[in-house]
Parts: structure tokens; C-alpha cells; sequence
């Protein structure tokens, strides 16, 4: 059987704690990240429409 | 039970000697000359999107530290600048460190090209393995131009930066790498004029060792020479203006006098204090006859880091070219 010291065991959990910390922020990160590229590319995507109804209605012209 | 007592089952490291494998000092020269490729790129990003780049080349920076202690563990242990350090000390396992240094890659790579784009992913994983691959494992034993070629690994972060905010590497970033390139050297080797019984004790060719201090003093000459001149150019292509071109001269003229004092000197002749007297001194306990090293070795971070301010200044205030 093992026994761990108490030394370990507060380690442990200390490690513990900021893996999960850290796990946490990384979720938030891609999270943050992946809103911010929709938001950019529903942007391009609408430039990219404005400027193609533009070209159409100089051709009309 | 009793050998569980004695030897511990478990690791006892704390989140506080992970950290330190992420060389934090290093870290930030890495976060500040990122930051200033990105901000000096053409185009506007969107801050959100800048700030976890810069996090996520801070910790593939940190993650290449985590590795290169991992496996220079033993070798650090023998020196008095390093000997501190989480593996060396036993602090942390070397498999641990390892694993850290791994994940960590793999996280901040992914990341990267994630939140901007593939070009700027690569460099950082480019970076990574050279540094902790390429540096570590093949060169810096095998030759006193270690630190010449090595150096690439530390003038990576503003081409990254830039990549990140533009999708491109032009040769605007490719300038900023050069110069913290040929920065190196000089820098590196101030340092190893005054410590290098402790890369001769721990076997590692650095050029005071492998050629001597004289030979050294001047290659520190030679590269400042080509230096200084490439720290200046930015001022006179069209990338800053005249802040920069003010701090690049007046600062490289110091840098030349600095390394033309130091190649003058008999910086690094003898052993260093620690060994003469035959006991433990600081690092930076050195002989009066080492102070051109020192010196030198202390106005390059500032040189270097009043360069990156200046285009910093330039390009965030609007007052560059």
C-alpha cells in the first residue's frame, strides 16, 4: 500500500488546482477565439457583398 | 510503506517551480519584442485577438524553456547561473518538465493559428523545436558558433508578431529579426567572458572557452560592427522615424565604444573570481578586469530594449514614417 506524505498531497492538490485553472482558461481562450472569427468573417463576408451589389450597380448604370 | 516514506511516491513540486521552467525573464523579451512586431505591422487587429496572440508566443516561448531545462537538467546543475533552476535543482522531474514543455507546444501552437493564422502557427512550432531541438540536443555542444546560430531561436518572436497581425513575413520583419540575430552574439559572449569557467566545468564550447578570451573580444568586435549598422537601418528604409533613428545612433555608438573598450581590455584573461579565491560568488561578482564584459553585457539589454521601445513609441503614437 502507498502511503503519500502530507507534503505530497498538498502538492498534488496545489497542482491539481492550477491544472484545472488552466484547462478553464484555455476553453475560454478558444471560447473567445472562435466568437471573434465569426464575428470577422460574417464581416468580410458583408464587405465582400456590399462591394460585389456596388460593381453590379455601376454595370447597370 | 517505509521506503514511501522515505522516498516520495509522488512529485513535491509546486505551481510556482512550473512556472520558473518557463524562464519568465525571457519570457518577457519574448512578449515585448512580439508585441512590438505585431503593433508595428501595417493594418489594425482587433485587441482581443492581439492579446492571446501574444500569450500564446509567451508560452511557446516558455514551453521551448520548459524543454531546454528538461534536457539540459544535469549540465545546469554545474553551473552557478543555472544551477538554481527547477530540474537542475530537483525541484521537478525531467520527464514532468518534459511533458509541460510538450503540452504547452502543442496548446500555444494550435492556439495561435486558431485565433490568427497558419504562417504565424508555424514560426512559433519552427521556434520551438529549434531552440529546444535544434539548439539543445545538437548544437550547442558541438560548436563555439552555438550562440551565433542558436540566436535564431530568440530573434523569431517579432517575425511571429508580425505574421500574426498580417498573414505575411515581409522583409520589414525579417530586418527586426536580423537585428536581434546579430544582437546575440555579442551579448551572449560579454557574459561568457566572465563566466566561463562555468561553461568549461559543465563542457559546453562557448568561445571563451573553445578559443579564449583574446579571439572572443574580437568576435564581440566584429559582430557589433556589423551590429550597430543593421540596428540603424530601419531609421533609413522607411520603417521609423526620427525617435528611433535618434536612440539607434546615439545608442550604437555607445554599443561600438563599449565593445572597442572591451576588445581593448583583458576582460576574461583569468579565471574568474570564484575560481581564484577558491570559494561561491554571485554571478555578477566579477574581477575589475571583467567590468568592459559586464558592462557591455548590461547596455546591450538596454540598448535593445530602447531599439523595440522606440519603434513601440513610433508606431502606437503615430509618429513614424
Amino acid at each position: 500500500m502507498i502511503i503519500l506524505s502530507p507534503e505530497e498531497v498538498r502538492a498534488r492538490k496545489r497542482r491539481n488546482l492550477w491544472i484545472a485553472l488552466g484547462l478553464v482558461a484555455f476553453i475560454v481562450l478558444v471560447f473567445t477565439t472562435t466568437v471573434l472569427r465569426l464575428q470577422q468573417n460574417q464581416a468580410d463576408e458583408r464587405a465582400l457583398l456590399e462591394s460585389q451589389a456596388n460593381g453590379a450597380a455601376r454595370v447597370v448604370k | 510503506m517505509t521506503e514511501a516514506q522515505t522516498t516520495p511516491v509522488l512529485s513535491t513540486s509546486q505551481p510556482e517551480d512550473f512556472f520558473q521552467l518557463l524562464k519568465p525573464r525571457v519570457m518577457s523579451l519574448v512578449v515585448f519584442t512580439a508585441a512590438t512586431g505585431l503593433v508595428v505591422a501595417p493594418g489594425s487587429m482587433n485587441p482581443f485577438v492581439a492579446a492571446i496572440a501574444i500569450l500564446c508566443i509567451a508560452v511557446g516561448a516558455g514551453a521551448a524553456g520548459a524543454l531546454n531545462m528538461a534536457l539540459e537538467g544535469e549540465t545546469d546543475a554545474l553551473m552557478r547561473r543555472t544551477r538554481g533552476r527547477p530540474v537542475a535543482a530537483g525541484r521537478v522531474r525531467k520527464n514532468d518538465a518534459m511533458a509541460f514543455g510538450v503540452v504547452l507546444s502543442l496548446f500555444s501552437v494550435m492556439l495561435l493559428g486558431m485565433n490568427t493564422n497558419w504562417l504565424a502557427a508555424g514560426l512559433l512550432a519552427l521556434t520551438i523545436v529549434y531552440y529546444a531541438g535544434f539548439y539543445t540536443l545538437l548544437l550547442k555542444r558541438r560548436t563555439p558558433q552555438n550562440i551565433v546560430i542558436g540566436g535564431a531561436a530568440g530573434a523569431f518572436p517579432p517575425v511571429i508578431g508580425w505574421a500574426a497581425a498580417t498573414g505575411q513575413a515581409p522583409w520589414q520583419a525579417w530586418l527586426l529579426f536580423l537585428i536581434i540575430f546579430l544582437w546575440t552574439p555579442p551579448h551572449s559572449w560579454a557574459l561568457a567572458l566572465y563566466s566561463a569557467g562555468d561553461y568549461a566545468k559543465a563542457g559546453i564550447p562557448m568561445m571563451p572557452v573553445a578559443k579564449g578570451a583574446r579571439s572572443t573580444r574580437l568576435q564581440i568586435l566584429i559582430y557589433t560592427l556589423i551590429f550597430v549598422p543593421v540596428a540603424i537601418a530601419p531609421a533609413f528604409t522607411g520603417m521609423a522615424g526620427l525617435i528611433y533613428g535618434v536612440v539607434s545612433v546615439v545608442g550604437g555608438l555607445a554599443f561600438l565604444g563599449l565593445a572597442l573598450r572591451l576588445f581593448r581590455s583583458r576582460a576574461g584573461d583569468e579565471p574568474d573570481k570564484a575560481e581564484a579565491v577558491g570559494r561561491e560568488a554571485a554571478l555578477y561578482d566579477v574581477r575589475a578586469q571583467a567590468k568592459p564584459a559586464r558592462d557591455l553585457f548590461a547596455f546591450s539589454i538596454l540598448y535593445l530594449m530602447a531599439l523595440f521601445s522606440a519603434l513601440l513609441v513610433e508606431a502606437l503614437s503615430g509618429l513614424g514614417v
